[in-house]
């Protein structure tokens, strides 16, 4: 006997458990794994401490610590010293393999995306025993319907290895937590270091209650950044489940000309409850925007931009760009306006930076600028902007007053989307 | 768009949001009608007459809830078929049902090659050209991105097997008799017949369908509350599934059967129908039965490599690069040349294949009913979603009589003999 045993999930579930005396006890029905309350990659994650057992007709959890799991010519020896049972805390901020895991979809954190898994690898070591990777290739599918060695031994004939692949268990984060009552935000603590992007992918592809426990887990930051990302049938989804409150919130931390492009997708009476329930500061910009059609400039510009007077300083305008904590996209370009919001120039990052600090707006600004009208049609941005190299133009009304702008990595997913749709 | 959406009201209101909502349910039923279903209906009408229009009763009513029960599920877990069955059932049964799925449906596409080469036959343009002409396109069509454009204008095209009403009325059925043996079938109870009601039934309720329905419910995004719009829509897929059916039995129940011929294939149909009902007639039935095959041998592949994929945990979706779902590209392009090459070996055992794949259908459909029966009366997965007591009823019925009927056929060659 070596003191290392490893073994799969599928190969100890339904196993009969024997006590010291070689009486059997029990089946094994299921194991328990702490689910990582401290955060990420606490080694005591891996470890299982539960075994569900079904004894006559009852199941119920002892603790895995009295438990030995050995092997003696492949097969799988499962002995128990002592019944001791574990405390309902430890089950509900535990995971559960089979319930929880086992042909459940889970989060390759590596991979970023959403993997079903086949089987979990485990081992015993003198310390414990611990659950080491999940399966999720070809050779693990066939291990469990039992046909995994003849396959191999046929394809080993042709010189061709089976493909297995795994995920090591500190890349695994699950997302079934259906049966526990465990506090989701820590559950899914992972998850809160993917970029926003991928986290919205996953989102996608996760069934309706487990995307909104997901979305539910996230801070307001984060799940702004997320919902801005996601297509707009899963954003409806998120907007039409999530409690007003928190769905306002949310909404309050996006740009407005987003927000508007989602309220208009919804029902008019959610649209209406969600801006009533936003600060009325948000809540106006995102009004005004609504007010125009889906093809003007006026409906996918952003007011989120930055203007100065002409006869600020470079300084002075350098400090209030310090203080304000811009976002990237507002740098792109900077405007100069009258008192009246008359746009009387542009300028950006570059000339800002490279100019002494005593010069005023006046002196680097651009004073014809490239603008857009509001209730120009969107389809006329994209040669204006590939045009002259813009990243961003000044949306202005009929009467030149400054209204907002547009940003290129808006008009870049129209750009592609009508190519596609030209190319049909 | 927001303040257009505020003026529409009453009626246009209605119309405009069955209309954004329109789709699932009327493409799975048009769907259902491929060649397989073609041949099969026009095959009971050469050789029963209006003796077999009665089942198209029952037929309407099991598909009408199961395909309910699809949608359900769709709307409220946003989650494919196989996903719930691989999640719930254990891998055993999603095993087994996926790789007889898989079988079943190489044998599904081999029929609807079949019916592409026989209809184009009418035409004149020989199985050696059309076939692969169709395969490749085909796959074209699907692995470079443009199956939605795609499936628009199929769902166009298949308007045209509403030409089979035009052939039918050009057969001139006698309406009264088709009266009267819907109200009292009379046909001669004896294995034969069973076992064409079996195929009728059969091919009405294919298993992969529901897994195609429960995904384009998902595709769609719709909601509970707009539900009532959802049911419209899948009562108009069953008529017209069942309207279909019932024309091309009357079409070959009228003119095929007093005339005492006999037929193995739709292409048969068409080729009889010339005699007896114009070569206009003939050829109506020929392109109906072109567009459908072309639309289903697009969607069967295509749909069975997902869902295997899916319940076997591979990448999946045309939208991924051929690397990244190499399992699933693999499947798709393997289900599509078997089908496609099976069709053009001379002398293969077309009819056999055909039958093979209705037994494995029927195999399946029991064990697929069963597992969405206890999928949707499951508390934790539907919450208050789940199955009324009615729709237990007639959902459990129609096992018990598919699963009658499917043992019955699985026994019947062994009676036979």
């Amino acid at each position: 006997m070596t003191s290392l045993t490893t073994f799969y999930l599928s190969g100890i579930i339904g196993k009969e458990a024997f006590g010291a005396d070689g009486d059997a006890i029990g089946i094994v029905k299921d194991l328990l794994v702490n689910a990582a309350p401290t955060g990420i990659n606490d080694p005591n994650q891996q470890l299982v401490i539960g075994v569900k057992l079904k004894i006559k007709k009852e199941s119920k959890f002892y603790s895995f610590k009295s438990f030995i799991v050995t092997k003696a010519r492949e097969v799988l020896n499962v002995t128990c010293t002592e019944l001791a049972e574990v405390s309902p805390d430890e089950i509900n901020n535990g995971l559960l393999l089979v319930e929880n895991i086992l042909d459940k979809q889970i989060v390759d954190m590596n991979g970023r995306k959403l993997v079903r898994v086949n089987d979990v690898r485990l081992v015993t070591l003198p310390t414990g025993t611990f659950a080491i990777a999940v399966d999720i290739g070809i050779e693990g599918l066939l291990r469990r319907i039992g046909i995994s060695i003849p396959i191999k031994k046929v394809l080993s004939l042709f010189k061709v290895n089976m493909p297995s692949k795994y995920i090591l268990w500190d890349d695994v984060q699950a997302i079934d937590h259906s049966s526990l009552n465990i506090r989701l935000s820590k559950s899914y603590a992972k998850l809160h270091t993917l970029h926003p992007s991928d986290l919205a992918d996953i989102l996608e592809d996760l069934g309706k209650k487990s995307s909104m426990s997901v979305f539910s887990s996230l801070d307001e930051e984060k799940a702004a950044d997320v919902l801005e990302e996601l297509e707009t049938r899963a954003q409806i989804h998120i907007l039409e489940n999530l409690p007003v409150n928190k769905a306002a919130d949310v909404l309050e931390k996006m740009p407005a000309d987003e927000v508007a492009d989602i309220l208009d997708e919804l029902e008019d009476e959610r649209a209406e409850m969600l801006l009533k329930e936003m600060d009325t500061e948000s809540s106006q910009e995102v009004r005004e925007l609504l007010e125009y059609d889906d093809d003007l400039v006026g409906s996918i510009m952003t007011t989120d931009y930055l203007s100065f007077s002409a006869t600020s300083t470079v300084a002075e305008v350098l400090v209030e760009l310090r203080s304000k904590k811009p976002e990237s996209v507002e740098l792109y370009n900077m405007f100069v306006i009258e008192s009246n919001d008359e746009l009387i120039g542009s300028f950006n990052l570059r000339d800002l930076v490279v100019a002494e600090p005593n010069t005023s707006v006046s002196q680097i600004m651009r004073s014809e600028p490239f603008f857009l009208y509001d209730d120009q049609k969107t389809g006329e941005i994209a040669e204006l902007v590939s045009k002259y190299n813009l990243l961003a133009v000044p949306v202005v009304d009929q009467n030149h007053l400054l209204q907002g702008m547009v940003v290129v990595d808006d008009v870049v997913e129209d750009l592609i989307h009508e190519r596609r749709t030209k190319k049909r | 768009m927001f303040r257009l959406k505020l003026k529409l009201s009453g009626f246009f209101k209605h119309l405009a949001i069955f209309f954004a909502i329109l789709g699932p349910g009327i493409i799975t039923g048009s769907v259902d009608n491929d060649a397989g279903g073609i041949t099969t209906y026009s095959v009971a009408g050469a050789m029963y007459g209006y003796g077999l229009i009665w089942t198209l009763i029952p037929s309407f009513v099991v598909l009408l809830v199961i395909q309910e029960m699809n949608a359900r599920m769709g709307i409220v877990t946003g989650k494919g078929l196989s996903d719930l069955i691989r999640e719930n059932a254990g891998l055993k049964i999603t095993f087994f049902i996926f790789i007889g799925l898989l079988l079943s449906n190489i044998g599904n596409t081999t029929t609807e090659f079949a019916g592409v080469a026989g209809s184009m036959e009418i035409f004149g343009v020989s199985k050696y050209i059309s076939v692969p002409v169709v395969a490749v396109m085909v796959w074209f069509l699907v692995v470079k991105g443009t199956y939605k454009i795609a499936e628009r204008i199929f769902l166009i095209f298949s308007v045209s097997l509403l030409t089979y009403v035009v052939s039918a009325l050009m057969a001139k059925p006698d309406w009264t008799d088709i009266g009267t043996s819907l109200i009292h079938p009379q046909f001669e109870v004896n294995t034969q017949s069973i076992a064409m009601i079996i195929a009728l039934v059969g091919t009405t309720i294919a298993p992969w369908m529901q897994f195609y329905m429960q995904s384009s419910v998902i595709e769609k995004g719709l909601k509970m509350k707009n539900y009532k719009y959802t049911i419209i829509d899948i009562a108009v897929g069953c008529v017209v599934t069942v309207v279909v059916a019932f024309f091309i039995m009357v079409a070959c129940g009228s003119t095929l059967h007093p005339n005492g011929i006999q037929i193995n294939e739709a292409k048969d149909a068409a080729l009889a129908l010339k005699p007896l009902a114009g070569r206009l007639a003939s050829q109506v039935f020929a392109f109906g039965l072109f567009v459908a095959s072309v639309f289903s041998a697009t969607i069967l592949p295509l749909a069975t490599a997902f869902y295997v994929s899916e319940a076997f945990g591979f990448e999946a979706g045309i939208d991924k690069k051929w690397d990244e779902a190499k399992e699933f590209y693999t499947l798709y392009t393997g289900i599509l040349i078997i089908s496609a090459i099976i069709i053009l070996v001379p002398n293969a055992p077309l009819i056999k294949i055909s039958i093979w794949s209705q037994v494995l259908n029927g195999i399946l459909l029991p064990v697929v009913l069963v597992c969405m029966i206890l999928l949707i009366n499951n508390k934790k997965i539907m919450g208050n979603y789940v199955n009324k007591p009615h729709q237990n009823i007639i959902g459990w019925g129609a096992v018990i009589v598919l699963t009658a009927l499917s043992v019955l056929l699985l026994f019947m060659p062994l009676i036979n003999k």
